[in-house]
């Protein structure tokens, strides 16, 4: 009984996302990867909160990114979790919002979440994005036979389906990810401490404050300080910094 | 006062011994905490309400559940993770500490654990040579000698003034500060005692640890059942200038009623963070898989079921505190801001009569046999917790006036 609610719920999401999706036709940039998306998201939010305002851009709420997380990110709702009743009442707002709701973001920044063979292609056949984020594929597992190959796949799926005038960016500290240029035919900008970076991080280092680096980007250097620690601080930022500059 | 340093005197000597002796014999000398010994006692007893083991009342939230029976499913359980533990979980949690003004890089500086005692012994471990000393709030948390113990450390009792809502005196704590000290090991809130420890207390040790380079690990296993405290609670994790000698522990067991789950996680700057790797790789390579998506989804998704314990743990509180008003002429107390605890003094009249040679060890087997009430002896959590007893209060209203209903019968006949 739940699975067959299950399967309802997730189709009667992906009919109401397309259709909110086709109504209102926002600029998507999707953010795909195996660590670390939620902080990459959120910079990003931040940088293109400030350049167009609060109300113009979206994001998925907490780590919505699955094939039900993601309509309701679109759709703006909260999970109803394990309530039959809540479900049916988030069924009926997601029917108001998608029929009657005027105002829309112009730009939505999603996270799209992979665990295994077909799920990408899920998701893309509720979103289009015009641009997308690698940020890396890892593993959590101590083996090496953990399923990174299979979720590289599935990120490849994204690389493929950008168009042409779109843009990868790409993480070219993680050799997964930077083999993922040569299957899209999308701009493809890199990022990383790695020499030959598009947009470049040098010179890290850790203070009691946070994080201090010098940030190169389409020749401009300059230097930033975060009051946060840790690599992934340091590429999200490089991220919302290079997505902000052309958006 | 002279009696005090008597039990210090006393308990520094039992600890000194059993350092040496561990040394001498190469086998450490810890026995079984005395919480687990009166649930023992108390289970060969029938009908006793218990009021001993500090466990919630509750199961583990449902959605919980079903985030681990998906996981296994899934087949994603089975293998090693990572031995700091999975990256999602990682990430999670450093977005949640995040939100408490806590910064940490969640690919170096966060360790998954199985539960908050491997964390704190695993850092013991990591940080202790034979003989160092540990100071250890008096009372605290009875667990923590035992870790230090098997480390090949020495605790140190630094006694809490009770009249001041059991708060550091930080004179006393730098008189115990030596050479050889290590580390400070607390709890905050505390257990037993229920109460939390301000911001500029907090502040003082913290300069105290600068000032003689000691390591500080903050528990903070009851972080999320603050009551009303009179000041908003604050961590040392809080701290920025702090961060290379801080280590911050969290545990999902009392939070999310997960106790059987083994699961925690401890924050700390990289390069300790490096050391204590090491060793919780070679004590149990990584944390329960299965727990660690537990503890996934207990994170992302559980925050109601944290609001409905705090609001029924905050009435179990009250009720509590109602209850031993009742029995003023037994028990004096410092009314608990947090956790799940009241730690009770018993009057001097009440316990020369109920246990004359046998302190507070022999007043709970007493209170156990005579009205079949579990609590645990004050002695068990420092020499400091002599003549009071621990009540926990995660039990359910329906124990808690039982064991109350039964313990006014026994202390009314006492009077006759």
């Amino acid at each position: 009984m739940k699975k067959y609610f299950k399967s309802f719920v997730q189709y009667y999401l992906k009919m109401l996302t397309k259709f909110v999706l086709w109504r209102h036709r926002p600029f998507i940039i999707a953010v795909a990867g195996s660590t670390n998306k939620t902080v990459v998201k959120e910079y990003i939010l931040k940088f293109l909160r400030e350049k167009y305002g609060e109300s113009e851009v979206r994001g998925n709420p907490r780590s919505y990114n699955t094939e039900i997380g993601l309509p309701l990110a679109i759709l703006y709702l909260e999970s109803g979790e394990s309530s039959f009743w809540k479900w049916w009442r988030i069924l009926i707002q997601a029917k108001m919002r998608a029929l009657f709701s005027r105002k829309y973001p112009s730009k939505l920044v999603l996270e799209l979440g992979v665990e295994k063979k077909g799920d990408m292609k899920y998701l893309l056949k509720m979103v289009r994005p015009s641009w997308a984020v690698v940020t890396g594929i890892e593993g959590s597992y101590s083996d090496a036979e953990s399923n990174l190959d299979e979720i590289f796949e599935e990120i490849k799926l994204l690389a493929k389906k950008l168009p042409s005038d779109g843009k990868l960016i790409l993480n070219f500290d993680d050799a997964r990810v930077k083999n993922l240029a040569s299957a899209s035919k999308a701009e493809i900008i890199s990022y990383g401490f790695s020499e030959g970076a598009d947009a470049r991080a040098t010179d890290l280092k850790t203070t009691v404050q946070g994080q201090v680096f010098d940030f190169t980007f389409q020749n401009k250097k300059e230097s930033v300080e975060i009051k946060k620690y840790g690599r992934h601080n340091v590429y999200a930022w490089m991220i919302a910094k290079i997505v902000k500059e052309i958006a | 006062m002279r009696v005090v340093q008597l039990r210090y005197s006393c308990y520094i000597f039992r600890e000194l011994i059993i350092a040496y002796s561990s040394r001498m014999s190469n086998e450490k000398a810890v026995s079984l905490s005395p919480i687990k010994d009166m649930e023992l006692r108390a289970s060969r007893i029938p009908g006793v309400v218990s009021l001993a083991q500090g466990v919630p009342s509750f199961d583990t939230p449902e959605m919980i559940k079903r985030a681990a029976i998906d996981a296994i499913e899934k087949g994603k359980v089975a293998k090693y993770s990572l031995s700091p533990g999975l990256l999602e979980l990682r990430e999670v949690i450093v977005q949640k500490l995040e939100k408490e003004k806590k910064f940490y890089d969640f690919e170096e500086e966060i360790i998954v654990t199985a539960g908050s005692i491997e964390a704190i012994t695993a850092t013991m471990l990591a940080i202790l040579l034979p003989g160092d000393e540990v100071l250890i709030p008096d009372p605290t948390y009875t667990s923590y000698q035992p870790a230090i113990v098997v480390a090949g450390g020495v605790p140190v009792f630094v006694p809490l003034d009770e009249k001041n809502h059991w708060a550091f005196d930080i004179a006393e704590l730098e008189k115990r500060i030596t050479p050889k000290t290590k580390a400070l090991l607390f709890c905050n809130p505390n257990n037993p005692t229920g109460t939390i420890f301000t911001r500029n207390q907090l502040h003082a040790v913290a300069q105290l640890a600068i000032k003689h380079n000691f390591y500080i690990l903050s528990d903070e296993v009851y972080k999320d059942f603050i009551f009303d405290a009179s000041e908003k609670f604050y961590s040392l994790a809080e701290m920025r200038g702090i961060r290379d000698r801080l280590i911050y522990i969290f545990s999902f067991s009392k939070a999310y009623a997960m106790t059987g789950w083994r699961i925690a996680y401890l924050a700390t700057h990289q390069d300790l963070a490096k050391k204590i790797l090491g060793v919780h790789d070679a004590l149990v390579t990584c944390a329960p898989v299965v727990s660690q998506y537990a503890a996934l989804a207990a994170l992302e998704m559980a925050d109601e079921e944290l609001a409905k314990y705090h609001a029924i743990y905050k009435k179990r509180r009250d009720l509590i505190c109602r209850r031993l008003d009742k029995l003023s002429d037994v028990f004096e107390y410092q009314r608990p801001d947090s956790a799940y605890f009241v730690f009770p003094r018993v009057k001097e009249d009440i316990m020369r009569k109920i246990a004359p040679s046998g302190g507070s060890r022999q007043f709970a087997i007493e209170l156990l046999e005579g009205a079949k009430v579990a609590t645990v002896p004050g002695a068990a959590f420092g020499p400091v917790g002599e003549d009071h007893i621990r009540m926990c209060f995660g039990r359910s209203e329906e124990d808690i006036d039982l064991a109350f209903d039964r313990m006014e019968k026994f202390f009314e006949n006492l009077k006759f």
